[in-house]
């Protein structure tokens, strides 16, 4: 027994140190920020003097903001739609959502560019694209959050309810579902602002200034500036994903919420293809 | 099914149908989303791999990239063995670290692990290079510390632009994944197996040879196949890290597209798309395949 326990305190001791050093380290790096031993905040102070911070933030706030706003029109409407009116296609979209994981973003850029380069500038040429390709890259986390949370929902009984009381279809949807859905849409909303704001490859591919290709075009110069927005645009992403956990566990017991995203997804790839019914009772 | 009988009845009637197809348009715009932003994208470099420069059908893409007088054959084999070498040793030590975490039954404890784990799973990309290059980078904190000590790793054939050095960065999200993995399946291990075989005189190395690994073969195999094409897609970091000095394929292409690289064949970045696709397709398939016997295992 006793050996058991060193043996786990051994284990997480490990892990824990290998998980939290690098952030020490970093925190440390950008306090020192190159003169040995003296610390002060000249990194930071740096960082927000830098050109072309502003603009790279703007981009990436921008592009976030449209990936999220797409991923909810397009994607909440589908799901209720689904889940009312098709429940055996359930099973068919859910497949749908997951296929983003099978193809790597760098291939997603390769077809992106090979096809669409005829279309207008005005898509291809500006950071739209980015916006109309992340909803594609969040949709398998996306998708899922809002899909569980309409699925805990008793959808008929809302529907019946509100449309024997008088309500519209408009009115069913703002009053009704729109606030029984509120954590799921959070939750995808925050996946997808989270996964926008970070997304490096496809930007710096095709040439778009975000924050994350800002940043590393500043590292060969300032690694000290560069260190410290890391910290800053870790933090941001940690905070978003802690909140997606916190909404998600509010409702589902036992879940491991969303931050999880690819293993929620995991999940269900496992759960859709081992059961052949598409009307498991959930 | 069978919910809200009333409902099905009110639908029925001739107007039903059509109502029915009409509602059938709304699912349209999301169908056609991914037909527009991945489906045709996709299949797109799949046809373009088939192609020479004039359109015509062609193997010479795929031949350029199998050629091995080319780089690229060798860049696929990098990718692979950091992709495997990556999934392998955090399987191991996230297994380890599992089973460790399993022996504390605290919820609190559990939650917040799984919880850390959610996020650093995610946690990714260029700020994940740059923290570990503020860590054990040529400047670094810790290789600082190290040197002090007498121990300059960087003296010592270590470099963190390099493969080794992607491995120990790639575990930092592999690792929390292994954790949520493989939580459930060990947590599913069940004490009376453990005390069964106690009481007929296995000793604990006996058990997990005998009973919890093999158990546990089928979720590991899945979670090493998530992981593979988790690393093997994986862009940013690598590109943040190294700049392109470990040949990896999807480096490559990005390369090749953005003209850092010159061909004078136009589909060969396509022609490494596809070879990208089709083996994360193997690993995707082979998840799906041992998914299918885990579930009737651990219930």
């Amino acid at each position: 027994m006793k050996r058991t326990r060193t043996f786990r305190w051994v284990v997480l001791g490990l892990i824990g140190f290998y998980v939290l050093a690098p952030m020490a380290a970093s925190l440390q790096f950008s306090l020192e920020a190159g003169y040995q031993g003296r610390l002060s905040f000249t990194a930071y102070s740096q960082a927000v003097a830098e050109p072309g911070l502003a603009a790279s933030l703007i981009t990436s706030v921008k592009v976030a903001a449209g990936a999220m706003g797409i991923t909810l029109v397009l994607l909440v409407p589908t799901v209720i739609l689904v889940n009312l009116r098709f429940p055996r296609w359930r099973t068919v979209v859910d497949a749908v959502s997951l296929l983003p994981l099978g193809v790597p973003a760098v291939v997603i850029v390769l077809g992106v560019l090979g096809v669409y380069r005829s279309l207008p500038n005005i898509i291809t040429g500006t950071p739209v694209i980015l916006a109309l390709v992340y909803v594609v890259l969040a949709m398998p986390y996306s998708y899922r959050a809002i899909d569980s949370g309409v699925r805990s929902l008793d959808l008929h009984t809302l529907v019946d309810a509100s449309r024997s009381m008088g309500a519209g279809w408009g009115k069913l949807f703002s009053r009704v579902l729109l606030p029984n859905m509120r954590s799921g849409i959070l939750a995808a909303a925050f996946l997808t602002v989270a996964l926008s704001l970070g997304e490096y490859a496809i930007a710096s591919i095709m040439g778009f200034m975000t924050f994350p290709v800002w940043l590393v075009s500043v590292e060969g110069n300032n690694p000290y500036v560069a260190v410290a927005l890391s910290i800053a645009a870790l933090l941001v992403t940690w905070i978003l994903l802690v909140a997606i956990a916190l909404i998600g566990s509010g409702r589902r017991r036992g879940s491991t919420g969303f931050g999880v995203g690819l293993v929620d997804a995991v999940d269900e790839a496992e759960t859709a293809a081992a059961a052949p019914t598409p009307d498991r009772v959930s | 099914m069978g919910a809200a009988p009333g409902a099905r009845v009110r639908n029925a009637g001739p107007g039903a149908r059509r109502r029915r197809y009409l509602a059938a348009i709304g699912v349209v715009p999301f169908l056609a989303y991914v037909v527009f932003f991945l489906v045709v994208p996709a299949a797109s470099v799949m046809l373009q791999a088939f192609r020479d420069n004039n359109g015509g059908l062609s193997f010479s893409n795929l031949s350029t990239v199998l050629s091995s007088q080319q780089p690229w054959l060798h860049s696929y084999a990098v990718s692979l063995e950091l992709s495997a070498v990556s999934a392998v040793v955090a399987a191991i030590i996230g297994l380890v670290g599992t089973v460790a975490l399993v022996s504390s039954p605290s919820p609190l404890a559990r939650r917040l692990v799984t919880t850390a784990c959610g996020v650093l799973a995610n946690t990714g990309g260029v700020p994940l290079a740059f923290a570990f290059i503020a860590t054990i980078g040529n400047a670094g904190v810790a290789t600082h510390v190290l040197a002090e000590m007498g121990f300059d790793p960087y003296d010592h054939g270590f470099t963190l632009y390099s493969f080794t050095g992607l491995v120990i960065v790639y575990l930092y999200f592999l690792l929390p994944l292994v954790i949520l993995l493989m939580l459930p399946p060990v947590e599913a291990l069940r004490r009376e197996w453990r005390e069964a075989a106690a009481t007929l005189g296995a000793s604990p190395r006996t058990y997990w040879r005998k009973v919890g690994l093999p158990v546990l073969t089928p979720p590991l195999i899945a979670t090493l196949m998530v992981l593979f094409m988790d690393a093997f897609a994986a862009y940013a970091t690598a590109e943040a890290l190294t700049t392109g000095s470990v040949p990896l394929v999807p480096i490559e292409i990005g390369a090749l597209l953005a003209g850092n690289v010159v061909s004078n064949q136009a589909n060969l970045g396509d022609a490494l798309g596809f070879g990208m696709i089709v083996i994360v397709a193997a690993a995707g398939v082979l998840y799906v395949l041992v998914q299918r016997k885990t579930s009737r295992w651990l219930r």
